[in-house]
């Protein structure tokens, strides 16, 4: 019954398939399912399979919204319908359905715009990542006042669990904001990096636009790079000295709430 | 805001709670802001078990100001599967942290093989059957230190080795296993539809003690079958059916879900008032208010 359920193709062609006839000789299905008054046992069935996809389009659709938006209705629903062929839901919580919707799309040649598509759904799924991560109290501001100087260059900053940094070849943070504004306008889905910082505040998630020096600098720091190192290898790659720009990216960050703790190695 | 219940005829004393409504996302804002007056929520289990953000925020303040109960779409009893140890132990957990009065999921199975439809499929009704959801059953009441309350699904298919109705299967589990029942009596109307049986016979057989509480909803006529979609009001057959039921049980804690095409908070709360006037017409309250 399941292998007929979750079959993608149409009721009489799942109910033909290696796997459904491994289970159950399509000639026998009324030797086990009833039928009814004015339903076929064939048909009763049918009625579980033409629901599975949908559930499952739906529930990605949730998730990957923007996505959705940018292949539009058809190609998404085909997406989904071959991405639960290989990475149906072996869980009792659709969050993590999605986890492998990006390298899916990623490998999926002949979709459109697969790179920008993939991109996009890697964005989508932090924000669903930051949505649901645990609660853990940011770190205030102010202590950054009370640092002493000398504790800087060893101190390890750990970011709160609701929280991604991210790099992209497309600019896909713009394309996401321009599906949830009223009208759409959509940023031209070249090829252009781009970094985004994905976080929850107060419940709510923010996504930050980032440099790429700003992106590289936060990076090493949620990787666990001391301050000070993270620093020097700012300033080489800047060649120069950035210290001033890093202070206030970090000031920022702080007050945002991205840091939960400070550790200053010995 | 907690409304005074009223003890229930169901052998546990679980509390009549009155007329609650689904906690649904949309109307998180309306809830907080508001602050409805609900006799009690229900809330999905599963959309609580894996978040730490604003869900369980909201959730969390909800169980502080109103009753809750859990009711859950993946314990999966009636599977072949194992048991799913770590959903039982975060549903313990949930539970616990929402003081919930009671735990529910569904007789059906979603899965086998590792796999989850995330639907509600229907059992083979059979000796063999029984005795497999009966072992389930009381596991997971061990697991949970608490009675499991299981609802009958609408269902679209009937097994050829199914050797006895759905009722007496539900009523002998009941025995067996020492579960309750939330009887959802749009799901019974949907299953009669589909199956050819008559609906009050179903009823009339559950144990009246046995049933924690009810469900109500509308559904989508196909014509051939119905589909149980939770998307409009309920319709006079079912509060009849309604209304009978609980002149076998007395009032018992009962709710409506909305889960497609959902209205404002006010029009879903509206429809779930409306068994108000059926519970004073047929069911006066059995005991006094604790």
């Amino acid at each position: 019954m399941q292998a007929v359920i979750t079959h993608p193709g149409p009721l009489e062609e799942a109910i033909e398939a290696p796997s459904a006839r491994a289970e159950l000789d399509p000639a026998r299905i009324a030797s086990v399912i009833l039928p009814s008054k004015s339903l076929t046992a064939a048909e009763r069935v049918g009625v579980y399979h033409g629901m599975y996809l949908l559930r499952m389009i739906e529930a990605l659709e949730g998730d990957f919204s923007a996505v959705a938006h940018f292949l539009g209705n058809d190609a998404f629903a085909d997406l989904v319908t071959r991405y639960v062929q290989v990475h149906p839901s072996v869980s009792y919580t659709f969050n993590v359905l999605g986890n492998d919707f990006p390298d899916f799309i990623r490998a999926s040649k002949g979709l459109r715009r697969r790179g920008f598509a993939a991109d996009l759904a890697r964005l989508e799924l932090a924000v669903t990542a930051a949505f649901d991560a645990p609660e853990s109290p940011a770190w205030p501001a102010e202590e950054i006042a009370r640092m002493p100087e000398s504790a800087w260059e060893s101190a390890v900053f750990e970011p709160i669990a609701a929280f991604r940094v991210l790099e992209f070849a497309y600019p896909v943070n713009a394309y996401l904001q321009s599906v949830k504004d009223d009208v759409h306008e959509h940023p031209e889905p070249a090829r252009t990096p781009s970094f985004v910082a994905v976080y929850r505040k107060n419940y709510e998630i923010w996504r930050l636009d980032l440099s790429r020096p700003a992106y590289r600098f936060l990076n090493a720091l949620a990787e666990g790079r001391p301050f000070g190192k993270a620093v020097a290898d700012a300033a080489r790659a800047h060649q120069g000295n950035p210290g001033d720009q890093l202070f206030r990216w970090m000031r920022d960050w702080v007050a945002e709430g991205m840091f939960q703790s400070v550790r200053i190695a010995p | 805001m907690r409304p005074n219940s009223s003890v229930s005829r169901n052998r546990w004393g679980f509390p009549d709670l009155g007329i609650g409504v689904g906690l649904r996302t949309v109307h998180y804002s309306h809830i907080l802001e508001n602050r409805p007056e609900v006799d009690f929520f229900e809330v999905l289990s599963e959309n609580y078990m894996d978040t730490g953000g604003r869900p369980l925020w909201v959730l969390d303040q909800i169980a502080e100001a109103y009753p809750v109960v859990l009711h859950g779409v993946s314990m999966s009893i009636g599977s072949a599967d194992p048991l799913d140890r770590h959903h039982l132990g975060k549903l313990k957990a949930l539970a616990a942290r929402t003081k919930a009065l009671w735990v529910s999921d569904h007789l059906c199975w979603t899965g086998v093989a590792g796999r989850n439809t995330h639907d509600l499929l229907p059992m083979p009704l059979t000796e063999e059957a029984l005795s497999h959801v009966i072992g389930r059953v009381k596991t997971v009441s061990d697991i949970l230190e608490r009675p499991l309350i299981l609802e009958n699904a609408s269902t679209y298919a009937e097994f050829a080795a199914s050797s006895m109705p759905e009722w007496e299967f539900f009523a002998r589990l009941m025995d067996e296993a020492d579960c309750g029942m939330l009887l959802d009596v749009n799901n019974v109307y949907v299953s009669s539809f589909n199956h050819g049986f008559d609906p009050k016979e179903y009823l009339d057989a559950i144990p009246p003690d046995r049933v924690a509480q009810y469900h109500l909803a509308g559904h989508t006529h196909k014509g051939t079958h119905i589909i149980d979609t939770h998307n409009d009001h309920v319709i006079e057959p079912v509060w009849d059916l309604y209304r009978h039921a609980l002149a076998r049980t007395g009032n018992a804690a009962t709710l409506l879900e909305w889960d497609a095409d959902i209205p404002a908070f006010e029009v879903v709360h509206g429809e779930a008032l409306k068994a108000r006037a059926h519970r004073r017409e047929e069911a006066p309250v059995a005991a006094a208010a604790s």
